[in-house]
């Protein structure tokens, strides 16, 4: 087997990387998207609450 | 005990917030314990090396997207035959997490297939179904957030997420319909052609990812009920912290 042959076969710390990384990466968007979702919920109740009371 | 009582928005929200953290931490016990058999534990693969090691979030990925659509198009079912809330709003919570499952199976399917096939992208009957999958999970949440009013959007989205069922059987037999580079279920129901750890790690991680798109769901139908229910008595008087 040539050393570029060689090279395609073992060198797979490449593709192991991106697919361990990018898997880490969409759960972390995915949990601070729900983070940021409900704070701006709460947000706007707490704005309703606020109006509420100045009425 | 009478199970609608849980359909009731006030009553879910509260049991939801219960569970949720307790589904966040199996899962990630669980992928934790999977990942630690996956890349310490588990032997090199003969023919394929170290990168065979993809499968070990590949294959419990590509496994939760079909699921979390099959009970995403359940919920959406349930809501256009029993016109219930909690139904449609379960459907828009699984959506989101079965897109980025799906998202995960092809991008680390592109990244296993690059060494082993010698392309990130072929249009395989596999492949291309999984590919249809993700965008209708595109297509759901797209449909559900097009309505002013909400309910219109989850009559629609139900509709389409009933569908799309039809998806489901065909990327898991497209393999056996259709002469596909993808490679056949190295699991079924009869057996296994892997080595015992490398199925441990896999089943593993899938139980963790399964945990994991639950918590995930729960939170964020807890968020759904909060946006969509903020006018009523019960949203008004909760004391956040």
């Amino acid at each position: 087997m040539g050393e570029g042959a060689r090279i395609h076969v073992t060198d797979h710390t490449f593709y192991l990387a991106m697919s361990y990384a990018a898997t880490a990466v969409a759960i972390a968007a995915e949990l601070v998207g729900l983070r940021l979702r409900r704070a701006r919920a709460l947000r706007g109740i707490e704005e309703e609450r606020d109006l509420e009371a100045q009425d | 005990m009478n199970l609608f009582y849980f359909s009731s928005p006030a009553t879910f929200y509260r049991l939801a917030g219960w569970l949720a953290p307790w589904f966040f931490a199996l899962g990630a016990a669980f992928t934790l314990a999977g990942l630690y058999i996956a890349l310490v534990v588990a032997p090199t693969d003969a023919q394929q090396g170290e990168v065979y090691r993809v499968i070990f979030i590949h294959v419990p990925a590509a496994w939760m997207s079909m699921f979390l659509y099959f009970v995403m198009a359940c919920y959406g079912g349930l809501s256009l035959t029993f016109n219930t809330r909690l139904a449609a709003m379960m459907a828009r919570a699984i959506a989101p997490t079965g897109a980025m499952f799906t998202f995960v199976a092809l991008w680390t399917g592109a990244f296993w297939g690059r060494p082993t096939w010698g392309t990130y992208w072929v249009w395989d009957a596999r492949i291309t179904s999984e590919l249809v999958l993700l965008f209708l999970y595109f297509g759901f949440i797209a449909l559900s957030n097009a309505f002013e009013d909400p309910r219109r959007g989850d009559r629609a989205a139900s509709l389409l997420a009933l569908i799309g069922l039809v998806n489901l059987p065909i990327i898991y037999f497209s393999v056996l319909w259709w002469n596909t580079l993808h490679q056949g279920s190295s699991v079924s129901f009869k057996g296994t052609s892997m080595h015992v750890s490398m199925l441990w790690g896999m089943l593993l991680v899938a139980f963790g990812f399964w945990m994991y798109g639950i918590g995930a769901a729960l939170t964020r139908v807890r968020t759904i009920i909060l946006e969509r229910e903020r006018r009523t008595l019960w949203v008004r008087e909760l004391e956040f912290t």
